[in-house]
């Protein structure tokens, strides 16, 4: 924990160090109208990351990066629990989660972030995710921090259809839509996953 | 202890109190990209720009012709019985590509930057994906008549060792605008993973063994599910030209039949010689890292856009020119950037294909406007040049983003630099000609024609949409009869963006774009509609000579690679 605690605060400080070692600019005494958001540190992708706290539906709280992304095999998806009326996304990730089975939780991790992080508290997630069987995490928090993950993803507007699938210890993302057929979402794991669980493909889709 | 940690950072971040970028001094680049800003005002700014590098100094790389082997040496040797017609036509030229992970010079100033890595010394090249070594791979020079095997090994490390911090080490070499059977077209799902190979079969025969349907200028790139755009940055596309006797690449050519178009069958050549003069540029826009390795915003979905552009993998080049006719087959390898190229001086220049098909006759242009995946032979003359000048290639289409150009063009310095001529002073015979007719166009029987379909190009939630649907391998979206004609649609419902739309295996003949009949360059056989903010697209297609699995896809491999492609089969007649 302390070693974890020293890394973030160097992470924290190495960038404006660069910046004012490069420039000679001097640090202003108020602050300047631009919003600052440090980045995640430490893996392939991190810089892509904002470096913020979530909470899943239990209430537990993570990094978002550090915690929940790094060194890990995962599948990210968005919705809300407004947005799945419309434009429903859980019930097609459920089968999903059938098909992971054992992994899920183990090596391969699942997170439904949300897109109205003002409305969804962990309460709400967690009905939504019970009432379907979802076992993965429901991710809200501070809405200008999710709006930061949404921002890294490219997320716009309470409904999304786009998943992203990536194994961050080899730096590998993917996307394929949230309702494409279950069988090619846990295809994308088995591809991205290295080591035992490694599959090109599940179903032999080559020509002769 | 969360909440401490949480103090301690946000204590990290007030520290940062940044200098303003707008008035204040500038940020590093580097520094910038890490800014917060708000989603409506992205653009490239918000990567860093790649570092500094002084332009023409690099010679053009010009590929060598891919050298042929002998059978024999096949280890494994060809399974006939995986081919469709393959009997009928028996492979004459055999060759094999190996791809590897290695280092490539993009530029001496990038190179400089590089770590030791993918095996190679410092300094020594920037990380990218090689055939046989060089990237753009040798190019695939072929005949009418003359069928070929390419057997593509895949040598690239697994997952798990790759150090490429893009694409996906599993790959799918697709021959772009090739009238290839299903098994060797490419098929985003017939892909090879690292120790495989996989077997192409070019008939090389016309469509419908008709010489008016002849191909030109092709180039083979990456196909890989999901990872097109990321493999082809990566160093994954080279260049094929397909001679007959109309188009046989000998400007001294004795036979009636040739057109004589410049070009002496001479590839390759020392860096910064005189080349051949029938010579492909390729055109990739990069963005590097200050490592000096390509770098990418995976998560972007929009597009990518570098800000240096390379041709056939060198930043910025120049070529050394004589004075007097070349052909330049200039393609735009995407994965995002469109392009309106113009020479330095405004002067003109001869266009004479469309996605590398030959019109029928030549048109005087003085820019070439491209999208992903567009091809244009064009002539340029230099005898109008004195020894020791120098003349540019520049884009001077403004695009801010991957989703499609902005409509405005860049003037004085914003003009994005491509590539330098240098005149030089040399007695050349040049025994080329422009010939006033080129190729005939295969006539268009509209009584032939059995079904009208229509392909709408979205985008909806997050998603890059073709008939509201994305990529499924196992949905068949069209299943057109062998032997008969259909009128497609490409319709393009966003009104801001653009969709290079490319589909498999046939050629189309434009019938009405936004309803008015096709003239100039735009009479021709095209395989990549470029869809402009809701152009609607009405085309010719025959469906012939093979069956099997094709693609249609949006060819801003970003989009193609977040499901922008259905799947549609061509079926037994």
């Amino acid at each position: 924990m302390k070693n974890r605690r020293a890394f973030l605060a160097s992470a924290a400080l190495a960038m404006p160090t660069a910046a004012m070692a490069a420039t000679g600019a001097k640090v202003l005494a108020s602050p300047a109208a631009i919003k600052d958001c440090p980045r995640a540190v430490g893996g392939k992708t991190a810089q892509r990351f904002p470096q913020v706290i979530v909470q899943d539906q239990h209430k537990k709280k993570a990094w978002f990066y550090e915690e929940l992304i790094h060194n890990k095999l995962v599948l990210v998806n968005f919705t809300s629990v407004q947005g799945e009326q419309h434009y429903p996304i859980v019930n097609n990730l459920v089968k999903v989660q059938a098909m992971l089975a054992e992994r899920l939780g183990k090596d391969v991790h699942m997170y439904t972030i949300t897109t109205a992080p003002h409305q969804d508290s962990p309460e709400k997630l967690k009905a939504l995710a019970d009432a379907q069987g979802a076992q993965w995490k429901f991710l809200t928090g501070q809405p200008e921090d999710v709006r930061e993950i949404l921002r890294a993803f490219g997320v716009h507007g309470a409904i999304h259809g786009l998943s992203w699938i990536g194994n961050e210890k080899t730096g590998r993302w993917l996307s394929k839509a949230s309702r494409q057929h279950p069988l090619y979402i846990a295809e994308a794991v088995a591809r991205l996953s290295t080591g035992e669980h490694y599959k090109p493909f599940l179903v032999d889709m080559h020509s002769v | 202890m969360l909440k401490k940690r949480r103090e301690l950072l946000k204590a990290g971040a007030a520290a940062l109190t940044v200098p303003a970028v707008f008035g204040g001094v500038m940020l590093p680049r580097s520094a910038q990209a890490q800014l917060c800003r708000a989603t409506g005002i992205r653009s490239p700014g918000t990567e860093p720009d790649s570092p500094p590098v002084t332009p023409y100094t690099e010679p053009l790389f010009v590929p060598d012709a891919l050298q042929p082997i002998n059978p024999a040496q096949l280890a494994t040797p060809p399974d006939p019985n995986r081919h469709q017609r393959f009997d009928e036509f028996r492979p004459q030229k055999y060759y094999e590509q190996r791809i590897t992970e290695g280092v490539w010079n993009y530029h001496s100033q990038l190179s400089a930057l590089t770590p030791a890595q993918a095996g190679a010394p410092a300094g020594t090249g920037s990380l990218a994906w090689l055939y046989n070594g060089s990237t753009p791979g040798e190019t695939l020079v072929a005949r009418y008549g003359e069928p070929v095997f390419v057997r593509r090994h895949n040598l690239l490390p697994t997952s798990d060792k790759v150090e490429m911090p893009i694409g996906f080490p599993a790959i799918s070499t697709h021959l772009h605008n090739a009238h290839t059977a299903s098994e060797s077209d490419g098929y985003p799902m017939d892909f090879a993973v690292p120790g495989q190979f996989w077997d192409h079969h070019y008939a090389m025969m016309y469509a419908r063994n008709n010489p008016d349907e002849a191909l030109a200028s092709l180039w083979y790139h990456d196909h890989m599910i999901d990872f097109t755009s990321t493999n082809v940055y990566a160093g994954l596309s080279g260049m094929a030209i397909f001679y007959d006797h109309i188009d046989s690449g000998n400007e001294s050519d004795s036979n009636e039949s040739a057109l004589r178009l410049p070009g002496n069958l001479r590839f390759g050549g020392a860096p910064g010689s005189a080349n051949g003069y029938d010579i492909s540029l390729l055109l990739h826009d990069v963005r590097f890292t200050q490592n000096g390795n390509p770098t990418y915003n995976i998560f972007d979905t929009d597009g990518h856009l570098g800000d240096l552009i390379t041709v056939n993998r060198k930043v910025q080049p120049y070529l050394n020119v004589e004075r007097r006719k070349y052909r330049f087959r200039i393609y735009d390898g995407g994965p995002s950037r469109f392009y309106e190229l113009a020479l330095s001086d405004d002067s003109k220049f001869i266009v004479i294909s469309n996605d590398g098909n030959l019109l029928e006759e030549p048109v005087e242009a003085s820019t070439l406007v491209m999208g992903p995946a567009n091809r244009h032979d064009v002539i340029i003359d230099f005898s109008r040049y004195s020894p020791g000048s120098t003349v540019e290639i520049l884009n001077i289409m403004e695009q801010i983003n991957g989703q499609g150009p902005t409509g405005r063009r860049l003037e004085g310095p914003e003009r994005m630099k491509v590539m330098q001529f240098r005149i030089i002073d040399s007695n050349v015979v040049d025994n080329s000609r422009i010939p006033d007719f080129l190729r005939k166009l295969p006539a268009i029987n509209l009584h032939e024609v059995v079904a009208e379909r229509e392909w709408v190009f979205d985008h909806d939630m997050g998603l890059w949409t073709v008939n509201g649907s994305f990529m499924d391998p196992s949905i068949i979206s069209a299943a057109p009869k062998q032997g008969t004609a259909e009128i497609w649609n490409f319709v393009n419902a966003g009104s801001s963006w653009a969709h290079p739309c490319h589909v498999h295996f046939e050629e189309f003949q434009v019938l009405e774009w936004n309803g008015k009949k096709p003239t100039g360059v735009l009479r021709a056989r095209k395989d990549v509609a470029t869809l402009g903010p809701n152009d609607h697209v009405k085309v010719f297609y025959r469906f012939d000579d093979f069956v099997g699995r094709y693609v249609i896809h949006c060819h801003n491999n970003v989009h193609e690679d977040n499901a922008m492609m259905l799947r549609w089969d061509i079926t037994p007649g």
